[in-house]
């Protein structure tokens, strides 16, 4: 089995929140839950677990014959140094803020202890969208999550192929004779992880005209992603099916610095809501068109939380006149206004010279910085003035799912210069934000969400172009393809005919 | 002539040195570093920053220059970033194909070039030769990729005689190596082939005009003996030249075709590692490429004695 993918340059799903990377992560190593298909946790590695009456102490049981891939078994001690790796990235931050004490009852029971009650300590503990908690062997989870594993020693389905490994090109997964699957049905990440097929072999095919024709011919079985220019080539060829497997689809966004002129102040970032139409940055982004949709809800449009607060004043968009008006009430006196272009981002790159022309029409002194991913992460992060090698606007993507957490959503926090790029600060949603984790229930997060949502849309820090489905295609001999809602295409279940 | 060798190799451990500084400080004047890409699209400027200060990267660059240089003297090209492994290691997991490519390439380009060029040459001003022209011109004005993807859409997706893409080291069979290379190495060639065939068709054609050439013709020499025996060897040193010359383009030119026909060679390795801030590998390729182009240099330079006994060092 063949799959035309991007692939991991780091192996350590701690040290990196690449895709990539978790993607691989997936088939190697296990977790304690797995959300099923609706997103609700299930154990996964665990036989049984339970809460104590008060809410502050949680005892996990493993399943038995649990195994790591150089044959020794998997022990609570591996879990509990693995949960304290996870404490050390954003990942595990507030799981770790909470938290008196993870410690090893027996050779298969461990227990986390709080600090208070935390009403989201499970869906933590099975969450993939930023450093999902995966178990690792004790003497590789002793590492710092800075200084990355590459010993691909995990207990999942698929063991990593060190020979075959040619770095850049292509990666190898064996079916793992040693794990044993769930009894219960596969269901997304929860249930029976089974490997129907002996070898699944990642390449990087960079050239997307040749990896269209290597899927034709046979040579590919899955190409995850498409580029939307060959979709009708995909649908043209009886032997090939072109689905959105990575349920979740992207948002893209353009992130506004809020320590600088002119979009230091609050109405020039409102006059960029005002002005930007979706349908017209989406026919760029995806011309296909195909399953693309506006997004409005701070929590994207597929989450549980997806809402309509305080989104009236800008879902309509594209009104220059009242951008107009605003930036004049701003004070908008010229100044520069840097757009980073990431020319080796097809999609940004694209989206970013459409915004160019948009804020030129309502009077902005626009300037556009090409420079490769690389480069703009390195400008991105300068909280200095354009003159001085800042920046004022930078368009990124990410996964629709990834908008359910807030509390690990870099892109949802707004705790200024200690956040996340753009560094917008309101303390009140940072108060919203924080209850996040001990409220219960989906209805209470509903609730908080609306609130959260009010405070983000008024303070207009980000501002969305839409969202666009993630498609990819296989060829139609192959059954069993495991898509999630969370943005994942799984190794395991499927088959080739 | 050993003395000239000796001259050369020591001028030749200069540029070295010299390219040795320039890659440094180049790869490191290009904005942005390995720990912003490892750490991944949403990590946090903390995650950044001490992930930077793991790999060293905040100690003063001549430091992190005498360390990489001390380690180069001692034949140690490094470790990569990103893979964990030694440089050298991964770039001779990538020089089979490269070399592969490069060598069949050359064999191609230099047969069939020199061989439409003295065609060409021999029936100048005929059918053949505007025939053969035209090619040149068309081989020289494609780029590489375009080739690519025709010869990819009529013979391997159409016909299915060849596959589309990917890289048989040479131990897992001649066959399929062979078969693999095939596509890749015409439409790399044909650029070659007509650069080839244009400088041997103008390098013969001075010769052909040449007063001992009416001469050898009016002593009834076969037409064989004045092209091959008269004519080829007195034109080969601007061929050779311009064989030199290709084949050390060569090596940059591989890129795009490895990129085309996804093979895992040199070219793709060196892009990957530039998109990923991988400071050690790209250090690493471009020395020991600048040390091939070195190479051919004083090669070529030393070819020339074989074919020409007049040139001497």
């Amino acid at each position: 089995m063949r799959w035309a993918r991007g692939l991991p340059t780091i192996f350590d799903p701690y040290t990196t929140t690449d895709s990539n990377t978790v993607d691989y992560a997936f088939g190697v190593y296990d977790m304690l839950f797995g959300l099923d298909s609706k997103l609700v946790p299930q154990p996964q590695m665990l036989d049984s677990w339970s809460a104590s009456d008060d809410k502050k102490t949680y005892t996990f049981s493993l399943r038995d014959r649990l195994s790591w891939h150089d044959g020794t078994p998997v022990t609570a001690a591996d879990c509990v140094a693995s949960i304290r790796r996870w404490f050390q990235t954003p990942g595990g931050q507030l799981v770790n803020e909470r938290t008196k004490d993870v410690s090893k009852v027996d050779e298969k029971s461990f227990v986390i202890t709080l600090k208070k009650p935390l009403g989201v300590l499970i869906d933590q503990l099975a969450q993939v969208d930023v450093y999902p908690l995966f178990m690792m062997r004790e003497q590789d989870a002793r590492r710092p999550p800075t200084d990355a594993v590459t010993t691909h020693i995990g207990s999942g389905p698929f063991k990593f192929n060190e020979e075959l490994y040619v770095p850049g090109a292509s990666i190898t997964f064996d079916k793992y004779d040693g794990y044993v699957p769930r009894d219960d049905a596969p269901d997304g990440l929860a249930g029976a992880k089974i490997a129907r097929v002996r070898r699944v072999v990642w390449a990087k095919l960079p050239d997307p005209q040749t990896a269209m024709a290597a899927l034709q011919a046979g040579e590919v079985d899955v190409l995850v992603e498409v580029p939307a220019d060959l979709f009708p080539v995909i649908e043209s060829d009886p032997n090939l099916v072109l689905e959105n497997l990575y349920k979740s689809g992207f948002d893209y966004f353009l992130r506004m610095n809020c320590l600088q002129k002119p979009f230091d102040n609050v109405k020039a970032r409102q006059a960029v809501l005002h002005l930007i139409n979706q349908d017209a940055f989406l026919s760029v982004i995806n011309p296909s068109l195909k399953g693309n949709r506006n997004v409005t809800s701070l929590f994207g449009v597929n989450t549980p939380f997806s809402n309509d607060a305080n989104t009236n004043w800008f879902r309509k968009g594209g009104d220059p006149e009242k951008a107009k008006q605003l930036l004049q009430e701003a004070g908008y006196t010229g100044e520069k206004v840097v757009i980073l272009d990431p020319t080796d981002w097809t999609e940004g790159h694209n989206a970013s010279l459409f915004l160019a022309s948009e804020l030129r029409k309502i009077g902005l002194n626009v300037e556009l910085a090409s420079s490769d991913w690389a480069a703009l992460v390195a400008r991105r992060a300068r909280k200095d003035s354009v003159e001085n090698g800042g920046w004022s606007i930078f368009i990124s993507s990410l996964p629709d799912f990834s908008l359910t957490s807030p509390n690990s959503a870099a892109f949802m926090a707004m705790n200024g210069e200690q956040g996340w790029v753009g560094w917008p600060q309101d303390d009140q949603y940072e108060v919203l934000r924080a209850k996040w984790a001990d409220v219960t229930g989906i209805e209470a997060h509903r609730a908080l969400a609306r609130e959260m949502q009010q405070i983000f849309w008024d303070y207009a820090s980000s501002a969305y172009l839409g969202h666009v489905p993630a498609l990819s295609a296989y060829r139609k001999n192959l059954t069993g393809l495991i898509g999630l809602q969370a943005g994942r295409l799984l190794m395991w279940n499927m088959r080739k005919d | 002539m050993v003395t000239y060798i000796f001259r050369r190799m020591i001028s030749a451990i200069v540029v070295m040195a010299m390219v040795g500084v320039f890659i440094f400080l180049l790869v490191r004047l290009a904005p942005g570093d390995p720990a912003d890409i490892i750490a991944g699209r949403a990590a946090t400027d903390q995650t950044v920053a001490d992930i930077r200060e793991q790999l060293g990267l905040n100690a003063p660059l001549p430091v992190q220059f005498r360390q990489w240089a001390g380690n180069l003297l001692n034949g140690d090209l490094g470790m990569s970033v990103f893979a964990g492994r030694p440089v050298l290691q991964l770039i001779s997991q990538r020089l089979e194909p490269t070399i592969s490519l490069s060598i069949l390439t050359m064999i191609l380009s230099v047969t069939v070039g020199i061989s439409f060029g003295i065609l060409a040459a021999w029936r100048t001003g005929g059918l053949v030769d505007r025939l053969l022209t035209a090619f040149s011109a068309l081989g020289y004005s494609v780029p590489v990729f375009v080739i690519g993807y025709f010869l990819i859409y009529f013979f391997a997706i159409r016909a299915h005689w060849l596959p589309v893409q990917g890289y048989t080291p040479i131990d897992g069979g001649l066959g399929p190596w062979f078969v693999h290379l095939i596509l890749p190495t015409v439409a790399l060639s044909l650029g070659y082939i007509a650069f080839i065939a244009r400088v041997t068709r103008a390098s013969m054609l001075e010769v052909l005009s040449e007063d001992y050439m009416r001469t050898a013709a009016a002593k009834g020499a076969s037409s064989h003996a004045m092209l091959f025996h008269h004519a080829l060897k007195n034109a080969g040193v601007p061929i050779l030249t311009v064989i030199g010359i290709s084949f050390a383009y060569l090596i940059g030119g591989v890129v795009i075709t490895e990129t085309v026909f996804n093979i895992p060679g040199v070219g793709r390795l060196v892009v990957d590692a530039i998109n990923n801030r991988d400071y050690p590998i790209i250090q690493g390729v471009l020395i020991l490429t600048s040390g091939l182009y070195v190479l051919i240099n004083l090669a070529v330079d030393l070819a020339y004695t074989l074919i020409d006994p007049r040139i001497r060092y």
